[in-house]
């Protein structure tokens, strides 16, 4: 303690009142407001990103769920029914006497707007042919008022959401500007109404022609069936793995290594997955291209990382004295893991599972590769065999397909299925946020 | 659906076994299970796994070598000189596989006898038009070659399939038997079972391991095929990607620079985007927030991380590229016109730092409540403002936490495919203009793979090279990310 | 450390008075942690608080600058006067506070930086130095002040974390007083030393004492006994006995402290 020097003279020290804020306090503390404020603006910027975002999937999505609707109520006597199919062109007289209908309707209530079939056909579709068909297939409907939902063609229910302004409307193939008088005039006589559409939550999808009748269901079903291979694979292969790395592996050069695997296999990108099923599921094994069991085995192997880390941190969670009592009366080790460990872990393992399916089932990448995209998901599946074997999409890969399309009104049902998706998470989600809150437990 | 049965009759065997070890179990017990060193289960379970694993062990190898064995028994039919270049043979090869699949067809549907098949000649004629009737299409007439490899084909096939149901049920039946002999009152059933699944468990923790050999041989085969192509110097230093659309033209320039610079440059954006706003987040969170706000804050924060790539790439598509082309754009709120079209680094590299904020953030958050509290406190105590405290002594003390969570935010920007596809444009340029489509090392791996090209043809094989690069760069990333990050726990621990 | 015989201890009179506490009352959410304490700690002088584990001394020494504001859930009522002026008064900025009460903590918590810029730290962002051959002077008293000159000065430029445990603590010594308090608090300074590093920073509080008033919080009543001329005992969150050192030692005046003292409670 030699040099520790009493008579080195004091460093002279700060502000002597405490009371008084000295000129460089003064500057520190806004400095410290500052960086506060940058702190509260970065937070504000990234909510506001995901406020954004929500925004824009809503506003853009819901009116997927919406269709609009001609309906009219409408009776053909039979002298027109047999009229009609003298002809030749049957099913523009068919046309003709929809459009008579349509006239007299609104004539009743009074508006007065001059349109003929080729309007007709560019607002909803060859209406023609659906009302023969319609009358060939019930014969007993002709005489009877029958009310018939048209669905509206798809720039008809734009301009009815007001995303189309007659500004807009450029006279062609698809829509010309006094079109839309009738619009005009058919929404106020009620005859264009909206309605929910529960083509777009079961329907198929359909060719590049017909973006209104488009749906996810089949897509859904392929992803469905996705995730069924994905939860019949990785929960049981995932658990094994790390029963056997957390409860039975010897520290080795081997186990080692499968642990670096298993944390690097978690950060490859999933598009590198996707060019390994491409080779091994599809070159070599000769799977079906675009067939659900194809895009679960690759979402297992993509799943199967998540799901070891998360049951591995479950198993961890149960306390050794558990073990070390089970042991204490005289169960084998394989017993004690089996009988009190695992069933003890099992809510851990669950939301962590549910979790990684839920990764899975947003994934998109890798489906591109194993040809789920480009394939259009008109059917559906007959059975738990072509379920699984039959060429499918999954939602995200039909979500890609609808964006990928030229014609802007599949944008809509894009945005649309982001929804269904988004909902499909969000309740993978709660239901792990309820499991964990129901079973957590302190030991 | 043979294999099916088999494995049906499998399970039916291995529910038997497990019934007759439990029966023999007991009854060399004389009915007193306290006799046994094992549960009676065990011993069922013992004589049932003893049949059915071994066999279908068996039943599994046997299936991924049949087919090679086959292939070359037909393959020694074809004539040398229809098959000069190897890959020739195995487009001649794919062709028997589907005339034998057609013969099989036409037996199953038309009731073809066996007789009448092997009498079948090119000659007959209308051969190419019975099997598209049964729905093989074939590109060409069948060659008389080809006619025969598949009928040896199909009669090889024919007999491995029976020699196999043979063999497997054997297999099985003896495990049964065996294993049914092994017990007596002393044998430690509960052991052996349990070793077996012992052996299971490794297995599946193996499958990782499997994963990764499968993806880098998978990888380096394909890759290996494009170099025999295409030069490996003008690959990796070519300043040129235009691939030919004609399938097996020679013209393709397939360098990968432009493409790591788009990515490159992608990844800059994403990461000037995430890594301010997702770091002063996680310092506020972390260091001044209110439990109640952190705990409304967090996870909304990290919603942004569960939302799938697929809505980002849409997003950027269509919401954000026609409103930065609104602002940058022609007629645009700036009135600069620097944006053609909404497809743009800056689009793609914007919603991709949207995606990583939260990657981002939480990391930064753990790693800077890593810190240890005494930190903190030295530093108050001595008279720091808080923000002091964060800048001079937490963030240095977090650093190398820090710098590898960005590492790890960086690679997944360079993994990230969905929003470069969707949200960057398809050209491949080398241009410092942030408002350029420009392309990126995964999107052309996608628009690679999915063209009409065919799988043999350097445009093609160009993917898997790209992929390789992909690889080796995210994992020597992660590798040394992860390195870092667990340096930076230790000390703290 | 013969001249620490308890004959030499001068106890300040009351025109030294430096802190003056009056009923402070501590809660950490419901929990009451310190109950009405009042307390007169006296200039240059060497305070030590002890008591059992978990009787709010650390609370205690943690209000007199302010540390328990940076808990949310501590709340602090009653007064606490430095030099006369209430120290939570709404006008007072705990910060500025803090460069004049300095504290050493229970464990040696050097930055992750080197043993200079541990030192230069506070002086820094207090302003203390006009030019670097200010903060070099400043750095080089403090490192004297804190006896580790010697042992550091080859080496200022490694990181302080590179010392050993003693020399750790007596670093945080050194940046403590290089931003030149009034008042020096000590958590428990030595508690993670070994006793040679504990001799020496034992040594340092006594000298130190000749330009601070030091309170020290110490679960070792051999150490109260041998650097304090001050001693208050702590029970339960009360204050139970206030006294001079070698009084409280030989003579205790409530039974509690007798029983602490003879090692029956604690």
């Amino acid at each position: 303690m030699t040099d520790a020097t009493s008579n080195a003279p004091a460093i002279k020290g700060t502000a002597s009142s405490l009371l008084t804020e000295s000129p460089l306090m003064k500057k520190r503390n806004a400095a410290e407001a500052r960086f506060r404020m940058y702190g509260v603006i970065a937070l504000c910027i990234g909510l506001g990103f995901l406020v954004f975002l929500a925004v824009s999937i809503l506003r853009n999505g819901i009116p997927a769920f919406t269709q609009t609707v001609v309906s009219v109520e409408f009776t053909l006597t039979q002298e027109q029914f047999d009229e009609a199919e003298s002809k030749m062109l049957k099913t523009a007289a068919y046309t003709e006497i929809f459009v008579n209908g349509v006239t007299a309707q609104l004539q009743e209530r009074g508006l007065d707007v001059p349109f003929d079939g080729g309007t007709i056909e560019r607002l909803m579709g060859k209406v023609g042919g659906d009302l023969r068909s319609f009358y060939r297939d019930n014969p007993e409907a002709i005489g009877v008022p029958t009310t018939f939902e048209l669905p509206a063609a798809s720039r008809v229910e734009r301009y009815l959401q007001g995303n189309l302004t007659r500004e807009m409307v450029v006279d062609g193939r698809f829509l010309e500007a006094a079109d839309l008088d009738v619009v005009d005039a058919l929404a106020e006589a009620g005859i264009i109404t909206s309605a929910f559409d529960w083509n777009f939550i079961t329907g198929a999808d359909t060719g590049v022609d017909n973006p209104g009748g488009a749906g996810i269901g089949v897509s859904v079903i392929g992803s469905f069936f996705m995730m069924l291979v994905v939860l019949v694979l990785s929960l049981p292969i995932g658990v094994a793995a790390s029963i056997y790395l957390e409860e039975f592996a010897p520290r080795n050069r081997f186990t080692d290594l499968i642990e670096v695997n298993i944390s690097n296999l978690a950060a490859v990108p999933s598009i590198v997955f996707g060019i390994l099923g491409l080779a091994v599921f599809i070159q070599f094994a000769h799977l079906p291209q675009s067939a659900p069991l194809v895009g679960g085995l690759v979402l297992t192997l993509m799943t199967l990382p998540t799901i070891v880390i998360s049951t591995r941190a479950a198993l961890k969670a149960v306390p050794p004295s558990i073990r070390d009592a089970a042991l204490g009366v005289g169960a084998s080790k394989m017993q004690a893991v089996f009988h009190h460990v695992l069933p003890l872990a099992m809510p851990g393992i669950l939301t962590g599972t549910i979790i990684g399916l839920a990764q899975a089932l947003g994934e998109t990448a890798p489906l591109l590769l194993i040809g789920m995209v480009g394939y259009v998901a008109r059917e559906y599946p007959d059975g738990f065999a072509s379920g699984l074997l039959d060429p499918n999409s999954a939602m995200p890969a039909q979500i890609y397909t609808w964006a990928a399309r030229s014609d802007e009104a599949f944008f809509e049902k894009a945005w649309g299925g982001i929804i269904v998706l988004l909902l499909f998470l969000l309740t993978m989600n709660l239901i792990a946020i309820l499991l964990r809150r129901k079973f957590e437990r302190r030991w | 659906m043979s294999n099916m049965l088999i494995m049906l009759i499998l399970l039916g065997l291995g529910v038997v076994g497990f019934f007759l070890g439990r029966g023999r179990a007991l009854q060399v017990a004389g009915g007193d299970r306290r006799e046994l060193h094992s549960l009676p289960v065990y011993y069922g379970a013992h004589v049932g796994l003893n049949a059915v694993v071994p066999a279908a062990m068996l039943l599994f190898v046997w299936l991924i070598v049949q087919p090679f064995v086959v292939n070359n028994a037909a393959s020694d039919l074809i004539a040398a000189e229809s098959a000069s270049e190897a890959g020739d043979l195995s487009l001649i090869m794919s062709d028997v596989r589907r005339v034998a699949e057609g013969l099989d067809l036409l037996a199953s549907t038309e009731g073809m006898s066996d007789a009448a098949i092997a009498a079948l000649s090119v000659d007959d004629g209308n051969l190419r038009e019975r099997l598209a009737g049964v729905g093989v299409a074939l590109g060409a007439d069948v060659q008389a070659d080809t006619l025969e490899a598949a009928k040896r084909y199909r009669a090889v096939d024919a007999t491995g399939d029976m020699l196999r149901t043979i063999t497997v049920i054997l297999v099985a039946l003896a495990g049964l038997a065996l294993s049914w002999r092994l017990i007596t009152p002393a044998f430690r059933a509960r052991n052996t079972v349990e070793k077996g699944i012992l052996a299971v468990l490794i297995a599946a923790a193996t499958i990782a391991i499997l994963t990764t050999v499968g993806i880098v041989l998978s990888l380096i085969f394909n890759t290996y095929e494009f170099f025999k192509l295409y030069p490996i110097g003008e690959f990796f230093f070519g300043l040129s990607w235009s691939p030919s659309f004609s399938g097996r033209g020679g013209s393709s320039e397939l360098g990968i620079i432009p493409l790591l610079w788009g990515t490159f440059y992608i990844s800059i954006i994403a990461l000037l985007v995430a890594v301010p706003i997702g770091l002063f987040s996680a310092i506020y969170l972390s260091e001044y927030a209110s439990r109640r706000v952190r705990s409304i804050a967090k996870p909304l924060l990290e919603v942004l991380a569960g939302i799938p790539t697929i809505v980002y790439g849409l997003f950027a598509l269509l919401t954000v590229g026609p409103l930065l082309v609104d602002v940058f754009g022609q007629d645009g709120a700036l009135g600069v016109n620097w944006m053609q079209g909404g497809t743009a680094v800056i689009t793609a590299g914007l919603v991709m730092g949207i995606m990583l904020i939260p990657f981002v953030s939480s990391l930064s958050d753990d790693i800077i409540n890593a810190v240890p509290q005494a930190m903190r406190d030295g530093s108050l105590g001595l008279g720091a403002t808080h923000s002091e405290t964060v800048r001079q002594v937490i963030i240095p003390a977090a650093l190398p936490g820090i710098v590898g969570a960005i590492l790890l935010a960086a690679s997944r920007a360079i993994g990230e495919t969905m929003i470069v596809v969707l949200g960057a444009g398809a050209a491949a340029r080398l241009s410092l203009n942030p408002f350029d489509a420009m392309t990126t090392v995964t999107a052309k791996i996608v628009s690679q793979l999915t063209g009409d090209s065919d799988f043999a043809s350097p445009e093609a094989l160009v993917a898997f090279a790209l992929g390789i690069t992909l690889f080796v760069v995210t994992l020597a990333l992660n590798v040394f990310a992860l390195y870092i990050v667990r340096k930076y726990r230790e000390q703290y621990e | 450390m013969n001249d620490m015989t308890p004959v030499n201890r001068k106890l300040g009179t009351m025109q030294d008075l430096k802190i003056s506490a009056r009923g402070v009352q501590v809660y950490y959410g419901d929990n009451h942690a310190i109950k009405d304490v009042s307390v007169d700690i006296a200039h240059k002088t060497v305070t030590a608080f002890i008591g059992p584990s978990g009787c709010g001394k650390s609370t205690f020494l943690r209000c007199i600058n302010r540390m328990n504001d940076t808990i949310d859930v501590a709340r602090v009522e009653g007064d606490i006067l430095i030099d006369g002026e209430d120290i939570y008064d709404p006008k007072v900025d705990p910060v500025q506070l803090r460069a004049k009460v300095g504290m050493v903590f229970q464990k040696p918590n050097p930055f992750p930086k080197s043993i200079y810029d541990n030192v230069a730290y506070g002086p820094k962002i207090h302003g203390l130095a006009r030019n670097k051959a200010e903060l070099d002077e400043i750095v080089e008293k403090s490192l004297r002040k804190a006896a580790l000159w010697n042992e550091a000065k080859d080496r200022l430029n490694a990181p302080g974390t590179g010392l050993s445990g003693g020399q750790q603590q007596r670093l945080c010594i050194a940046r403590a007083i290089a931003t030149a308090p009034e008042v020096l608090l000590m958590d428990e300074p030595c508690s993670a030393l070994d006793p040679i590093a504990t001799a020496q920073v034992e040594e340092l509080i006594d000298e130190l004492r000749q330009s601070f008033s030091v309170v020290i919080v110490t679960h070792s009543m051999q150490q109260a006994a041998r650097v304090s001329q001050k001693t208050a005992f702590f029970h339960l969150g009360n204050l139970v006995e206030y006294d001079d050192t070698d009084k409280i030692f030989t003579n205790p005046q409530d039974s509690r402290t007798e029983s602490y003292i003879s090692g029956r409670i604690g």
